[in-house]
């Protein structure tokens, strides 16, 4: 079947993060008449799963997570209006907003959830590193966050994970977000004395609570 | 040596580029040609690989992935650039053989090569683990300075002032960072040795101004301040102005380097030439007296993994051999105190690092993490592994670090959890409790019975 070989070779591309290959097997796709939809669950997401997997067996590490992410997150920006044209639209698992807490300039741990949460069908928005607290209610707020993923590695800095939620309840806001922590001086008996609502110690597990807190897990 | 001004002022004149930009456009590929073209490539079966040339390639291919790549400067948001003559120059002109404590308690830090017969430089001390009150943090400074093999403190981490949580860049972190110098030189002068070097000035100092502020209570000239470069490649005004500061004031400088497995540097391969890299960064940018790397597993928090510890070795050698900025070597370990799986652990990483050619601070349990969950116990036995094997090859070291490997890498994720200092120490005199002593013991004569390994007699344990 010529399409079978194109969703192979979609699945390629994203494995590979190759965004302007992607794009190009993306837009031969819709020449052929694909649907966005089967080239989307039938040619890029098989792909993002074996790069999900590659990354859980070691066989592949950050950047080739975020290479992948971008070529999705490109080859979407085609086939999103297409989707809506055709009256459907993009299955997103949930919202989140993702930063490194003020003071603390750490990313890497960071950028790997954000990778991760990507690949499981989140859309993210990364506030980046030194993130005052309001910064963190204000954009969950625009962005219609279901989540809000605080990280912090310094014992100096992880306070700051408090104030995130203590400005969520000044805002009256509290229950509209799930709020979740990691980072390298984060513990489940910090994250239970902020009264955060799960604690991560590895990306992966940072996902598998960002799914349950969306009902996916 | 290129002076740091000149380094300044690169930071603001240097290539314009965005930090995606460096990290997927410039870093990433420009480290995966060096490691292919110098044929770096991982062997799990040797965690302390003995080849002089694959060192040396590691070493070539960290200075080429350094002049083409820079390094990124976050608040420019420019590429600070240094051509090959200029990184041949600063390793050429490093300095050496710096004198660090003083009194009885100073002495020079060695410059080691890989199975090198010379005594590493032992530093011993939480190495940053979270502590909840100053009386232990005086007993744990106290404990570990009457360690018989330590050259320096490496000091807890402060967590609170009089009850207050201490929040980096607020007056609670002044006060924090200075008293935590006061507590530890009090402990080190309790255990009679009031000269030695604190080489982690300061842990608890998160902002420039901590550090400064901390240097104005009790930090001396002759103990290091510990500034780090940012994952990867990168550093920021705050790091830069530690270092201006230092300079201004005549101190020394621990140039932090913790390479993160499965971040940007990608696996064991990348993380050697990164690490190699990083070295005349640590000159240049940093203006160091030693090189402190810590190559950490991104999803297990440690530096004792087997992929880290053989990315830890085969940058040690590619560094010992080619430069003299002298490497001491960080780890952070799984298991929690009074396990014996902390001893294993502590053990493979010292035995890879020193006979690579590294001295070693140690160490770090419960990843360096966990409230309380530490002891001088296990920096005193990982200080006598590191004497025990100075001088041993680096084939008969595979050998016992594949076999210390077996007894725990498969619990790394879930390790025991051991106990806090309360638990396994008496609080009121310092000491630990007759199990703790009794388990020491045990695997002392494990070391012995299984790998030939006679620790040094001075404990004050036996």
């Amino acid at each position: 079947m010529p399409s079978e070989a194109l969703y192979q070779r979609l699945s390629e591309a994203i494995i590979s993060g190759d965004r302007n290959k992607l794009l190009a097997i993306v837009e031969e796709a819709l020449r052929e008449g694909i649907a966005p939809s089967d080239i989307i669950e039938r040619g890029m997401s098989p792909g993002m799963r074996e790069v999900g997997e590659r990354f859980a067996r070691y066989e592949i590490y950050l950047p080739e997570m975020m290479m992948a992410a971008e070529a999705w997150e490109g080859a979407m920006k085609v086939l999103e209006p297409r989707l809506l044209e055709a009256g459907g639209g993009q299955k997103r698992v949930g919202r989140v907003v993702l930063g490194t807490v003020k003071g603390d300039i750490h990313s890497i741990g960071k950028n790997i959830v954000g990778a991760m949460l990507k690949m499981s069908g989140f859309e993210v928005f990364d506030l980046g590193v030194d993130v005052a607290a309001s910064a963190f209610v204000t954009k969950a707020e625009e962005f219609e966050a279901d989540i809000i993923a605080a990280s912090a590695l310094m014992s100096t800095t992880i306070p700051q994970q408090r104030s995130i939620i203590e400005h969520l309840e000044a805002r009256g806001v509290r229950q509209r977000y799930c709020v979740l922590v990691g980072g390298g001086s984060a513990t489940q008996e910090w994250a239970d004395s902020i009264g955060a609502d799960g604690y991560g110690r590895t990306a992966g597990d940072a996902v598998a609570l960002a799914l349950k807190a969306v009902g996916k897990g | 040596m290129l002076n740091f001004a000149s380094v300044v002022e690169r930071a603001f004149s240097g290539p314009i580029c965005t930090e995606r930009d460096f990290e997927l456009g410039i870093f990433v590929p420009n480290l995966r040609r060096v490691v292919e073209k110098y044929a770096i490539k991982y062997d799990p079966q040797s965690p302390v690989p003995a080849d002089d040339d694959l060192a040396d390639r590691v070493w070539q291919a960290g200075i080429e992935f350094l002049a083409e790549t820079g390094v990124y400067c976050l608040d420019t948001e420019r590429r600070i650039l240094f051509s090959r003559e200029e990184i041949e120059t600063a390793l050429k002109s490093g300095p050496r053989g710096s004198i660090l404590g003083e009194g009885e308690d100073a002495k020079a830090m060695p410059r080691r090569f890989p199975e090198d017969e010379t005594p590493p430089w032992c530093s011993v001390g939480p190495t940053s683990v979270p502590v909840s009150n100053e009386w232990n943090y005086i007993n744990l400074v106290k404990g570990n300075a009457e360690n018989p093999l330590a050259d320096s403190i490496t000091i807890p981490c402060l967590t609170n002032v009089d009850g207050r949580q201490i929040v980096g860049g607020s007056p609670l972190g002044i006060e924090g960072a200075i008293r935590a110098v006061l507590l530890t030189r009090e402990g080190m002068r309790r255990a009679g040795r009031p000269g030695m070097p604190i080489v982690n000035g300061v842990t608890t100092a998160t902002r420039s101004q901590e550090h400064i502020a901390a240097h104005h209570f009790g930090l001396r000239r002759t103990d290091a301040l510990e500034i780090g470069t940012i994952h990867e490649m990168k550093i920021d005004f705050d790091s830069m102005n530690k270092v201006a500061y230092s300079l201004a004031a005549g101190s020394l400088i621990f140039a932090e380097n913790g390479v993160i497995l499965g971040g940007l540097a990608g696996g064991p391969a990348g993380v050697a030439v990164v690490t190699a890299a990083y070295n005349p960064v640590d000159l240049l940018i940093l203006r160091g007296v030693v090189q402190h790397p810590f190559p950490t597993h991104f999803d297990l928090g440690v530096t004792s993994a087997r992929d880290t510890i053989w990315a830890r070795s085969l940058a040690n050698q590619a560094v010992t051999r080619n430069s003299s900025l002298p490497v001491v070597n960080v780890g952070y370990s799984a298991a929690g105190p009074m396990t014996k799986m902390l001893l294993y652990e502590h053990s493979a990483w010292v035995i890879a690092s020193v006979v690579s050619g590294g001295s070693v601070e140690v160490g770090a349990s419960a990843r360096g993490t966990a409230l309380d969950y530490t002891s001088p116990m296990e920096p005193l036995f990982g200080s006598e592994v590191a004497h025990a094997v100075a001088g041993m090859s680096r084939k008969e070291a595979n050998q016992i670090v594949n076999a210390l490997l077996e007894k725990y890498e498969s619990k790394l994720r879930d390790p025991p959890v051991g106990k806090k200092y309360q638990e396994c120490y008496d609080v009121a005199t310092g000491k630990p409790s007759q199990e703790f002593i009794e388990l020491y013991r045990e695997v002392r004569r494990e070391m012995a019975d299984q790998f030939g390994l006679e620790l040094p007699p001075s404990s004050p344990y036996l």
